[in-house]
């Protein structure tokens, strides 16, 4: 895979070197300036040729004398960004100007503030929202995935609206959370997920996907401890900061209207052995073990006749071609003293697998008034309502997929009487497709109200309070034609969650350039943050009728309730002084106080420094004349950790609910540690970026070193304590890894350009202190291990060496070489981070259509298929079917192959290249032959759009209008044989990433679209 | 502008002094621990949470433990803990074993601080002889625990105070079986004398489920005098009797005459163990499944007699009835029936070659089942026909493995000859974080 890169690398560099000049004769030059994102001409634009210079006309075109000497025309425009176009031999030019928000050299918002990204000594990307349009996935944060170097994103399954992974240079914490910290507009976002409903291991949904994609006008991601550190507590896990659209000043209002349509299905579906060779292999497994057994295996019955089964398909009615469909509207204009941007979308998907499917209606207002000459107030409000179906999968045997991959393929789907078939644990998937009745509603509410009053002119004081309020209300009804409501008579579960935080941050600012050389940008500030979550939930069984599903009508009722309150105290200082535009020196330090830690630990303190050296206002680097921008930074500081504990971590505490003969109980559940404090985790970050070639190439490069400390850690003690762990501040884990950004103008026409973005990041992941071997994963059969020495979501297995031709039977590595399997012989045998990932973007346009293809990469990564842990079973699951490479099994004595001989034997459960361990035994099934490289390529994202020209668009009034079909996941390039290798099915975990287990694949979805704007 | 700074120098200030209460913040449905038995209500808080933690690990853990790694019952379901039980392939982090193990200390624990704190209080509302019943109940629960331990993982380590920081736990190696045993029957003999007695009481302890699980104790330590002695006890007393129908002690409304000791369950308290045994058609996961010998023996009129009402369900799709609340899920735990103490006592004294009595003890079960008397004559054959009986009688419950290691007859019986295998192992995470333990798990693992 790394040959494909370095030939991709190649091309692009021979094109930017193709391109040469030579002198002309004085003449005279014409042209049309357009904007890039409309399409639209640019009236008042100054272009200048040397001496002379000239305005755009209301059309956009312009005429200019141009000497023989020049070779370049610049055109300015004060809400456009620079634009230099390259005189050839030809009279006419066509140059399109982006708007002023999409450059290096922007003001970008960093924590409490903005800064120029010139000067900025952090790592921070930048991502825009052209970057991001129109992937049809509901979560912004999942359609930052391959877009930015560093931040590895993982969609933990093809259920809309379901769980995504989210990782800024890897993994930090062991029991604390993972996750970056998301602010929109200046509010914490919560990332909690509330659905309570059990839907297996994986992450349930994805909180992010409340937010409307289409209402992003940038997003920035802050990586290093510099940008981060003025979060404290909340920044190790990187932050990210999402800025939506606002109206600008003095702009006539316009009206945005997008639709579009799309189409998914599944690109690869589950695959089972026919019925007869169902049989077959079931009478052999029982052949091989009478004769294990020492019997004659010419006395027993053969409980199937092969020949006589039919093949019953259960996998085509599990899969859909799914729908989705998306409106949007969005309003934005401005007057001179207030600004307004409005949306209203609406999105439906359906599913690939039946029967779930994702709603979401969402509507933002963002308004700014500047009330007099020193007072500006503004709110930003998003109100959106999600409605889910969800369905549980990965190791529940009631699940709609292990219903239907499990039974065996002989069986009919249907009872003879008409009814649904179920077979040993399994429910009937057309029973729950068509019965299923669990929804979600979820309301959103993110609002942040704020004022700024200029005490001074370079003196800001900013107030600001933010809410977000979550609810999800749930209705689950099971009614007596699925497993779950058959012995209860119907059985249904209300659940009521809200997650409120509420967050009131006070900000001076003092920005001030003194003389020419000097410049000063500092704030102090203040942070107030609590989190409050609470749940109601009422459970009834023994429904009168399958039409009633109220919970007040069930014979049996029960209710329980939940509540946790989490503060936060916060104080913050930065200071950043610019010497000569050169050298930046950048300090910040926030003071944070937490509810969660022990009385005698709450305060925690985060310092940090940077310092940036832009070489390209050296003369000995302008003299190279090499560089068009060039500098190096460094970073080093503290943040910390405090998500994904318990609002009551430190206490001793007994808990309520512990009931018997309907008298209430308490019991010891939490051991006290007063000692308790943050988790803590110190970054150094070098790295430079420069710009070369005529700014047709820029580069970033970053390294970085974390190392996390005083880990929150669930540390195991002794189970005879009454406990079973323990939560310490104990452990380090460590992350380091590159980072190289490219972004190359490769060609650049009047009518033709392309451009291209790729990214690639290295992490490397260890535990540097444990307290002991921590094992856990696929409900209990602990296939993931955090050991020291070793990165986090390591697989621990038994390793197979071979199938051995003589016997069939498997052999593995006897690692303490005693002559036997145990326990002592499971062995890390790999992990699930990827060596390395990134993402490599193009963008064509060519006239009025643009083409845009995506990959995205990633290397390295094992995956655990569960799929063939269960359905490659030798016939030791009495209920169970096979996988069609059951088939390749070890058959007579010179068979080469990996899949040891069918037996259930279970006598001599240690013996190695014994017919026991073949797939039960001490090594019951957990071989290393179901851990898969989870390495692939995939073409995230093609799409072709066609902007409409100015005269078809002024016919009709409209100020733009585009059209375009795009496809999403077209394909997948992955040695893989389960369906996606992406998929995280046990994601509820962070330390157990790197399963499949029935999950669902990501959907390949043909979409077609028109924006309309008027 | 002055005022300016001065209100923001204020308010500064004023957020930092208020911070501390502002930050103590105690949750609604958890009690801080030094307050958690203090006065006559959190006491008895405190013993049912004991009960609870019984109930916890008799509701699904200990039962398979005894049922699964014999005979009677085979593997039928998806979860690799089950198979590795029924192979008898056990690793040190096999679930089952692990949260019977974990569910038992935690019990144990909770017994410890009832027994650490109560007899300190002085709440008024709290008479001497419900302070007596409490402390009784906790020492009976303790024994429980560590007999349950014992009989599982051979000797274990003895926790007698609860826990309050880590570090005071350190230093406790693991005891040999008999001086876990010794502590149980030290607990059972504190039990008995603070227990208090009446006329109905079946799903707490009594006095006389403090004798029931002594005579089981001595008939584990092979000590038979005493086994007879206390079986004695219990079955002389008019509480209990042998129910017929077999199948009357677990049809609802349960706490039948049978039972000595039946954990109770209600709609919000719920044992769903009925899950693991019907099959999904009806609603459960069909994990647990009777063998195909089982199946045979119990409908031989012969053999099981009435108790062929243990299972359902035809052909390929057998299954077992013991836990039948389904859906509902109110099915008690049995941890001691007076069929039990019939078969101790006919055990004990067969050993003691009171070979007619023993048959008279052994027939009462199998007449109560509508089957004829035992045709053993010799003292091996009798005990070997207790030991059908028992398998038989108990099928379901946590006994065959138990009996079968105790008796020494698991090899020959399971032909899992390997002794090692007789105990289960330590768990894993626990052999990796005890210091105590030296790294050692039992013999074999």
């Amino acid at each position: 895979m790394r040959r494909q890169f370095m030939s991709v690398l190649l091309l692009v560099l021979t094109g930017l070197a193709a391109q040469l000049h030579a002198q002309l004769p004085a003449r005279t030059v014409s042209g049309i300036i357009t904007q890039a994102e409309t399409n639209t001409p640019v009236e008042g634009a100054t272009i200048s040729a040397g001496r002379n210079q000239t305005v755009s006309r209301k059309d956009g075109s312009f005429q200019i004398e141009v000497a023989g000497n020049t070779h370049t025309l610049t055109i300015t425009h004060s809400s456009f960004t620079l634009q230099e176009v390259k005189l050839s031999s030809a009279s006419s030019y066509n140059v399109t100007l982006q708007s002023a928000s999409k450059q290096l050299d922007d003001v970008i918002v960093t924590g409490y503030s903005t800064q120029n990204k010139r000067f900025i000594a952090g790592s921070i990307a930048s991502i825009s929202a052209d970057d991001i349009k129109n992937i049809p996935a509901a979560g912004f944060n999942q359609l930052l995935q391959g877009k930015a170097a560093g931040v590895q994103v993982t969609a933990n399954s093809g259920v809309p609206g379901g769980g995504v992974t989210f990782r800024v240079r890897g993994n930090n914490s062991i029991n604390a959370s993972a996750d970056p910290l998301y602010i929109i507009d200046g509010v914490i976002v919560s990332n909690t997920d509330l659905i309570r409903t059990s839907l297996g291991n994986q992450q349930q949904s994805n909180p992010l996907a409340d937010i409307n994609p289409a209402d992003i006008q940038s997003i920035q991601i802050l990586k290093d401890a510099n940008a981060t550190a003025i979060y404290g507590s909340q920044g190790a896990n990187g932050v990210v900061i999402v800025t939506t659209k606002r109206g600008r000043q003095n702009s006539a209002g316009k009206v945005s209207l997008h639709v579009s349509q799309g189409w998914s299905d599944a690109p690869k579906k589950f695959k089972l052995v026919t019925g007869p060779e169902n049989g077959l292999l079931v009478n052999e497994s029982r052949i091989n073990t009478a004769i294990d057994q020492g019997i004659d295996p010419s006395t027993i019955t053969l409980p199937y006749n092969p020949d006589t089964l039919q093949t019953y398909d259960r996998i085509s009615g599990l899969f859909r071609t799914a729908r989705t469909q998306n409106y949007e509207l969005g309003l934005q204009g401005g007057s001179e003293r207030s600004t307004y941007y409005a949306s209203f979308s609406y999105l439906k998907q359906e599913g690939i697998v039946r029967p779930s499917n994702f709603e979401r209606f969402a509507t933002r207002l963002n308004y700014d008034n500047q009330i007099n000459r020193i007072l500006k107030a503004g709110t930003s409000v998003n109100i959106s309502r999600t409605y889910r179906n969800v369905s549980v999968n990965d190791n529940s045997p009631t699940g709609v997929i292990n219903s239907a991959i499990f039974p065996r393929s002989f069986l009919p789907i249907y009872n003879a009487n008409g009814t649904y078939a179920r077979y040993g644990s399994f429910d009937n998937h057309i029973a729950l497709i068509e019965n299923l009745d669990n929804n979600a509603v979820g309301w959103r509410t993110i609002g942040n109200v704020f004022a700024e009053i200029a005490l001074l002119k370079e003196l800001k004081f900013r107030t600001s309070y933010s809410l977000d309020y979550n609810s999800m209300y749930e209705n689950n009804y099971a009614n007596t034609l699925i497993s779950a409501g058959i012995a209860s008579n119907g059985s249904a579960t209300s659940n009521e969650t809200k997650n409120t935080v509420f967050t009131a941050d006070q900000v001076l600012t003092y920005i001030k350039n003194i003389g020419r050389r000097h410049s000063v940008n500092a704030l102090i500030g203040n942070s107030i943050n609590t989190v409050l979550f609470q749940n109601t939930n009422a459970t009834g069984t023994g429904f009168p009728s399958n039409s009633i599903k109220a919970i007040s009508a069930a014979a049996n009722r029960s209710g329980s309730s939940s509540r946790s309150l989490a503060k936060l105290v916060s104080f913050f200082a930065k200071g950043s002084y610019t010497f000569d535009n050169k050298y930046t020196f950048d300090g910040s330090i926030r003071a944070d106080a937490s509810s969660r830690f022990g009385v005698n630990k709450r305060w925690g303190y985060f310092p940090s420094g940077g310092f940036t050296w832009r070489l390209s206002q050296e003369d000995f680097i302008q003299r190279l004349d090499f560089f068009d921008d060039l500098k190096i930074r460094g970073s080093i500081g503290l943040s910390g950790t405090q998500n994904g504990i318990d609002a009551y971590a430190a206490p001793g505490l007994w808990s309520t609910g512990y009931n018997y003969l309907d008298q209430p109980g308490t019991a010891p559940a939490q051991l006290a540690n007063p000692d308790l404090t943050w988790e803590t985790t110190r970054q150094v970050d070098i790295g430079t970026e420069f710009t070369i070639l005529n700014k047709r190439l820029t580069v970033t490069l970053d390294y970085y070193n974390k190392y996390t400390y005083d880990l929150l850690l669930n540390v195991p003690v002794p189970y005879r304590s009454g406990f079973t762990t323990y939560l310490q501040n104990f452990g380090a884990v460590r992350n380091k890894g590159w980072e190289l950004s490219l972004h190359t103008n490769n060609i650049s026409t009047a009518d033709f350009s392309w451009t291209t973005d790729f990214n690639i990041s290295w992490n490397t992941n260890r535990i540097e202190k444990l307290a002991s071997d921590i094992t856990l994963g696929a409900s209990g059969r602990n296939t993931s291990i955090l050991r020291e020495g070793h990165p986090v979501n390591s697989f621990y297995l038994y390793k197979q060496l071979y199938v051995d031709p003589q016997t069939g039977n498997a052999v593995y590595e006897d690692l303490n070489k005693d002559g036997i399997i145990t326990a002592a012989d499971r062995q890390i045998v790999g992990n699930a981070n990827p060596n390395y990932y990134g993402g490599l973007n193009n963008t064509l346009n060519y006239k009025n259509f643009e083409l845009n293809f995506f990959f995205f990469f990633t290397q390295g990564n094992k995956i655990l298929n569960m799929q063939n842990f269960f359905l490659v079973h030798g016939g030791t699951q009495a209920n169970i079917g096979f996988l069609p490479i059951q088939l390749e099994r070890w058959q007579r004595p010179g068979d080469i192959t990996d899949i040891p001989r069918l037996t259930t034997y279970s006598g001599n459960p240690a013996e190695n290249g014994g017919a026991a361990n073949n797939y039960g035994g001490n090594v019951a099934n957990l071989s290393s032959r179901y851990l898969e490289d989870a390495s692939f390529i995939r073409l995230r994202n093609v799409s072709l759009s066609y902007q409409f020209p100015s005269q078809v668009i002024n016919r009709l009034r409209l100020s733009s209008l585009r059209a375009y079909v795009q496809v999403t996941n077209l394909f997948t390039i992955s040695k893989y044989s389960g369906l996606d290798p992406e998929v995280s099915s046990q994601s509820g975990n962070q330390n157990t990433a790197g399963y499949d287990w029935a999950t669902v694949p990501q959907p390949r979805t043909i979409q077609v679209g028109l924006n309309v704007s008027f | 502008m002055k005022t300016n700074y001065f209100l923001l120098s204020l308010s500064v200030v004023a957020v930092f002094s208020s911070c501390k209460k502002f930050l103590t913040e105690n949750p609604n449905n958890q009690i801080p621990s030094e307050v958690a038995i203090v006065d006559a209500g959190s006491a008895r808080a405190a013993i049912i949470g004991a009960y609870d933690g019984v109930q916890s690990y008799y509701a699904g853990s200990y039962p398979t433990l005894g049922t699964i790694t014999a005979d009677q019952v085979v593997f039928n379901g998806t979860l690799s803990q089950y198979l590795q039980l029924d192979q008898n392939a056990i690793p040190a982090d096999n679930v089952t074993t692990v949260a019977a193990y974990q569910g038992i200390y935690r019990t144990i624990n909770s017994a410890n601080s009832v027994i650490a704190y109560v007899p300190g209080l002085t709440d008024p509302s709290l008479p001497a002889a419900e302070k007596d019943k409490i402390l009784g109940e906790a020492y009976f629960i303790r024994a429980l625990g560590y007999f349950d331990l014992a009989r599982g993982w051979g000797g274990v380590q003895l926790q007698l105070t609860p826990t309050a920081n880590i570090s005071g736990i350190k230093g406790v190696r693991r005891s040999t079986l008999e001086q876990t045993y010794d502590q149980v029957l030290n607990d059972l003999i504190e039990a008995e004398r603070l227990l208090p007695e009446d006329a109905s009481t079946r799903n707490r302890a009594q006095k006389s489920t403090a004798r029931a699980l002594r005579a089981r104790l001595h008939l584990y330590r092979r000590q038979w005098r005493d086994a007879e002695l206390y079986a004695t006890q219990v079955i002389d007393n008019p509480k209990y009797q042998l129910v017929t129908p077999y199948k009357t002690f677990f049809t609802t409304p349960f706490q039948t005459r049978e039972s000595v000791l039946e954990l109770a369950y209600s709609n919000n308290d719920r044992n769903t163990f009925w899950n693991l045994w019907y099959p999904s058609s009806s609603g459960g996961q069909y994990t647990l499944k009777p063998s195909a010998s089982f199946i045979a023996k119990v409908n031989n009129p012969a053999i099981g007699g009435t108790r062929s009402t243990l299972i359902a369900g035809t052909g390929n799709n057998v299954y077992g009835v013991l836990y039948n609340t389904v859906g509902v899920s109110t099915d008690p735990s049995y941890l001691i029936r007076i069929a039990e103490l019939y078969l101790i006592r006919a055990e004990a004294r067969a050993q003691q070659e009171f070979l007619n009595e023993a048959r008279n003890d052994l027939n009462a079960v199998r007449s109560r089942a509508g089957v004829g008397n035992t045709t053993a004559v010799t003292k091996e054959q009798v005990l070997l026909a207790i030991e059908e009986e028992n398998g038989i009688e108990f099928a379901f419950e946590a006994h065959r493995w138990f009996d079968l290691v105790r008796t020494r007859r698991a090899g020959e019986v399971l032909g899992l000859t390997n002794e090692n295998y007789w105990l289960f192992p330590l768990p894993l995470s626990d052999v990796l974080s005890d210091p105590d333990l030296n790294g050692q798990n039992n013999p074999g693992y």
